[in-house]
């Protein structure tokens, strides 16, 4: 915009407020957090800017559904040992406008006077190879970088990304936008997004030489950023070994394994059952699961606080964690290939051990007294059934092979006799018939079953 | 009948038509916008003249709101008054382009990333999109599911915007720093619901609302995690499912779920009678201390409300049938102008519908209006008519370019209802809602006319009665009361869900499957999701074409409400209520402003932008190319 002139020709502007957006008062600590802290390690105080990209802010929400540690743990310095973390963060810091951006520019001067971490969430769009007066399409704060200039445009989040990774102790990227890219970068990308690490480049390595760390996921579990976080951090203040990571940079210990080898319905897959409508209860491969090929955990560590996790809760996986996300697991919601190969085999497999799985399984439902009785004593109708000729061989089969080489107890049991009060409300002549049919599944006389 | 501006005209069976007799119907002549203060000699020789306290203060980035969101102002600190405001959304992502192409299948799981705050919501309302492309829909139970998944969402959502997000505005350092004489007089104040929620004095009240050491606060975190673990349990994750399918969910649900789930919701009844007599004691300890409280973030009671929560004996998907499962959920659709109903029609909700990009960086794609009668879909499925702004015919190229208060400067729309800004809301969803007539059968809901009573089982609280009254001035305290008392609207439409649940599962058969089988059909189909989130109005509005998804459009809350300028002169939401917005803080000279009555005004919407700014694009196919060739040209470019 042209600046505007007085009748003496001077120019005209108007005045800005020294602290915009600083309710919180110039004198407190900036950003959120600071508390506790240990004053005896390398690390003191360390700040954390989290810079939000090509995001859905996916990430920072499940950061504040982390338990483990939780956020307010890090910043509030409930963890004996670990430096005192400052959070500086678009949704959750106290101060807005300039009061916010100030500790920024100070890191990018190199003036903030203590460490720094980097966050980035979300993928990193192609503003840097537009010319700078065309706009962004994703920007944070305003006015440049340069103290003596006067624009007032908005300052491209891809400046900031760069202008602090050479000061910055470590480089985070979490969720599968900045770790991969993810879905702003998938087919039909017309921000030219990509990775963090694309954007900096392989030879990146920050002030303490570590290369930018990944924790993907769309969104990621809480737990998995903020222990990472924390696992740094105790590194850093020479409490525990540096933490394993990758080829990719993921941690290893988090996504060494396929998402599958924990899944609760990983059981069906061995027995060869599967779901074919949504809201079946078995192994989802053939309604579109691609947990046996992608690495994760959330089957085993749940979405927030150990509950849920996708196919825990029946969602079939689409491999949300991993660098093909999304292009490589579409369409969603159809087998993918592969299973026709698997999934193929363990039927045929899986339905021969289900099957001697169920024999065993009706025995171990007898007790050693209704074995002896010949009946099962239930009102409810369902546990009675008596053993065939099948049950009998492979009763007598299982025990061989059960009892070899040890104490047999099925002929144990056999010799012991019934108890004598069994069946005691009978025996004193109690009469149930006035009991009250709410069920609609009457208790039924023995004469009746 | 429900429209003032729209050439729309109702018969006397109430059937909408297109005004006859005019040529191009919904053209409109361009009003610009002012000239922006600094470039205006002559405005700006005056207010140099007037005061030495006029100032820009630009808020970039407007923290503690959900995404990339940055808000222009101009004041003058003396007469304490704003001049000047522009809202803008800073970031653009372009997912409708990578929706467009792809198999309708992952429209759920794509566009659930839209957002990562309501990301539930984006992937129920597109498989509503789908269902209504595909011809299906789910069984009871499934629409039951997709009612806890979207009720356990709110209990988290709403906390989080009261005790992280706007909380902290009203805590006791903001207040002390702020307004100290307010602090003072806290500290000698009593405060109304002390039997609730314990505090004596409101100053207390104020200790607990402090980021991260205020007990507030941190168990605002814990009820945010408490409801997503009852959502995971259904959803999976959050907050992007991966359970939500076209024709239900694919959830199993056994007695444990519902039993995990019951016993995280019933602890909101007290939560939310607490949250609810803090919310009131802020408002009222605030208007007392000054009336003018009153007008901070005030604006017309102008409000849209697709409604949510789907009758599961009701809603078959279609829109034929929209306005009558519309009007059977537990949130019904609406429009307020000025304070009053004037529909309750879905049809009449998404047939008011347009978008304007004069002032956003995007292409006009109708050609100024020259292409008005030929655009793709005159009218909806059911024969209302709709503009060629409508998002089922929109067709925007984004145009980045440098950011002019007088041209464009946001990445996003300016949505109108019957060409009014509207905002929405979880305020919009409890206040339509309690002007409903007829509204359904619900054991703990009552709308009167005037207010909505919600008769909550007793938990450890007292059973006091529970009313939201329709306030007489809407502004910031008011919108952030009502978002308390969602806490328990929500929580009493999960309940009643819950109950529904339990008699299904009970029942089993038909009824109680997940979903219905589909197939993605091969032919032309639209479809449209109209189902609010959190925050207020979301639509999916869809277009298939041989088994691939042709145009896709998300309209969202903070799109309607972050809006810049229209093209009739008109302000978005956010712009016009900081408006009217006066500045109450305490400050001896301009330097020590700090803009605390301009940040709760915007905070009061709960500003989500994540979702807000996106690209809704035809089958047109939009190349780098075209987007560097747009931008890096006034014009005499090849293209």
């Amino acid at each position: 915009m042209a600046p505007v002139r007085d009748a003496r020709g001077n120019e005209m502007r108007l005045q800005t407020v020294p602290h915009g957006g600083g309710v919180f008062g110039a004198n407190r600590q900036p950003g959120l957090g600071g508390h506790g802290g240990s004053p005896n390690g390398p690390l003191n105080e360390v700040h954390v800017f989290w810079i939000a990209g090509m995001s859905c802010d996916g990430c920072t929400i499940a950061a504040s559904g982390a338990t483990n540690p939780s956020v307010e743990d890090l910043l509030l310095g409930r963890i004996p040992n670990l430096p005192k973390v400052i959070l500086h963060h678009p949704v959750l810091s106290p101060g807005a406008g300039t009061e916010f951006i100030r500790p920024f520019k100070q890191a990018v001067n190199g003036e903030l006077g203590a460490p720094y971490v980097v966050v980035l969430e979300g993928s990193v769009p192609d503003d840097q190879a537009f010319p700078s007066d065309i706009g962004y399409f994703s920007a944070m704060g305003a006015g440049g970088f340069d103290p003596e200039s006067e624009t007032d445009q908005p300052n491209r989040v891809t400046d900031w990304l760069w202008k602090l990774a050479p000061g910055a102790a470590a480089y985070v990227a979490i969720g599968t936008c900045a770790t991969w890219g993810g879905i702003p970068a998938a087919a039909g990308n017309i921000t030219g997004s990509m990775s963090l690490t694309d954007y900096l480049g392989q030879d990146y390595r920050s002030a303490l030489g570590v290369p930018v760390v990944n924790v993907p996921g769309c969104a990621p579990v809480g737990d998995n950023f903020t222990e990472t976080v924390a696992a740094v951090l105790m590194f850093l203040q020479n409490l525990a070994p540096v933490p394993k990571f990758d080829e990719l940079g993921r941690p290893a210990w988090l996504f060494g394994e396929t998402v599958h080898r924990h899944c609760p319905k990983a059981g069906y897959y061995e027995e060869g059952v599967f779901a074919e409508e949504f809201g079946d209860n078995e192994c989802l491969v053939e309604i579109g699961c691609w947990g046996p090929v992608v690495q994760c955990n959330i089957t085993e560590r749940g979405a927030i606080n150990h509950m849920g996790g996708c196919m825990v809760a029946g969602g079939p996986c689409i491999g949300c964690t991993m660098p093909g996300f999304p292009d490589k697991y579409s369409p969603f919601l159809k087998a993918p290939p592969g299973s026709s190969i698997s999934g193929g085999i363990s039927k045929v497999t899986g339905g021969g051990i289900r099957r001697l799985r169920r024999l065993s399984m009706k025995k171990g439902n007898r007790t050693g007294v209704w074995d002896n009785a010949h009946e099962v004593p239930s009102g409810w109708g369902r546990a009675h059934g008596d053993k065939g000729p099948v049950d009998k061989a492979n009763g007598f089969f299982y025990e061989k092979l059960q009892y070899r080489g040890s104490v047999n107890h099925a002929k144990r049991n056999k010799r012991q006799p019934l108890p004598q009060s069994r069946d005691i409300l009978r025996q004193k002549g109690v009469d149930l018939t006035a009991s009250v049919d709410v069920l609609g599944e009457r208790v039924k006389t023995r004469e009746e079953l | 009948m429900c429209f003032k501006n729209l050439p729309i005209e109702f018969d006397s069976q109430g059937n909408a038509t297109l005004k006859q007799g005019v040529a191009n119907p919904y053209t409109y002549t361009e009003t610009p916008a002012p000239t922006p203060i600094e470039d205006d000699p002559e405005r700006m020789r005056e207010l140099f003249a007037r005061n030495g306290a006029i100032r820009r203060v630009d808020f970039d980035p407007v923290t503690r709101v959900a995404g990339a969101l940055a808000f222009h102002t101009v004041v003058d600190l003396d007469s304490r008054e704003v001049l000047e405001t522009a809202s803008m959304a800073t970031l653009f992502r372009g997912y409708e382009v990578i929706l467009q192409g792809r198999d309708p299948r992952d429209a759920i799981n794509i566009s659930s990333r839209a957002c990562g705050v309501c990301g539930g919501v984006h992937a129920t309302t597109s498989a509503l999109a789908c269902e209504m492309a595909f011809g299906i829909s789910p069984p009871p139970m499934g629409v039951v599911a997709r009612n806890l998944l979207l009720s356990t969402e709110y209990l988290y959502d709403h906390p989080i915007h009261l005790s992280l997000l706007a909380g902290p505005d009203f805590s006791e350092e903001a207040v002390r720093e702020t307004n100290p004489e307010i602090w003072t007089r806290a500290e000698n104040t009593r405060t109304q619901g002390r039997e609730v929620h314990g505090y004596e004095f409101m100053s207390e009240l104020m200790t607990d609302l402090t980021p991260l050491t205020g007990k507030l606060y941190l168990e605002g975190l814990y009820y945010t995690r408490l409801a997503r673990e009852a959502y995971v349990l259904i959803g999976g994750k959050y907050p992007h499912p991966h359970t939500v399918v076209p024709g239900g969910v694919s959830t199993t649900i056994d007695p444990s779920d519902l039993n995990e789930i019951m016993l995280r919701v019933v602890k909101y009844f007290d939560y939310g009678r607490k949250t609810v007599a803090i919310w009131n004691d802020i408002a009222e300890f605030f208007y007392d201390v000054n009336p003018k409280y009153k007008d901070i973030g005030t604006r017309p009671k102008n409000m849209v409300e697709p409604g949510q929560w789907d009758d599961p004996f009701a809603y078959d998907a279609s829109y034929e049938n929209c306005d009558d499962w519309g009007r059977r959920r537990w949130a019904t659709p609406g429009v307020l102008v000025d304070g009053e109903l004037v529909t309750t029609s879905l049809q009449m909700v998404n047939a008011g519908v347009e978008e304007f990009v004069e002032h956003a960086f995007y292409e006009e794609w109708t050609g100024n209006g020259s292409g008005n009668e030929y655009y793709k879909f005159p009218t909806d499925p059911a024969g209302n008519p709709l503009s060629p702004y409508h998002p089922w015919n929109k067709e925007t190229i984004p145009k980045p370019t440098a950011t002019s208060w007088k041209e464009k400067y946001s990445w996003s729309t300016a949505p109108r209802w019957d060409r009014m800004a509207m905002e929405t809301g979880a305020y919009s969803r409890i206040w339509t809602a309690a002007m409903t007539p007829n509204y359904r059968q619900s054991n703990y809901i009552e709308p009167t006319g005037h207010s909505l009573k919600i008769h909550l089982p007793k938990a450890s609280l007292p059973n006091t009665e529970i009313e939201w009254k329709i306030p007489e001035v809407w502004g910031a305290f008011e919108r952030n009361r009502a978002r308390a008392y969602c806490i328990l609207y929500t929580a009493a439409i999960a309940y009643d869900n819950l109950l529904l649940a339990y008699d299904l599962l009970r029942k089993g058969g038909p009824d109680a499957k997940m979903s219905t089988p589909f197939k993605v059909p091969k032919d032309h189909r639209i479809g449209v999701g109209l189902w609010s989130a959190g925050r207020g109005y979301l639509t999916h509005h869809m277009e298939i074409d041989k088994g691939v998804i042709k145009n896709y459009q998300i309209l969202t809350p903070s799109t309607w409400m972050a809006s810049p300028k229209d093209p009739f002169g008109n302000p978005g939401p956010y712009e016009e209520a900081v408006m009217a917005t006066p500045l109450l803080e305490n400050y001896e000279k301009p330097e020590d402003f700090k803009g605390i009555d301009v940040l709760r005004a915007i905070r009061s919407f709960d500003p989500c932008m994540p979702c807000t700014t996106h690209i809704h694009s035809d089958d047109r196919t939009i190349t780098r190319e075209i987007i560097s060739c747009a931008c890096g040209a006034t014009g005499d470019h090849e293209h």
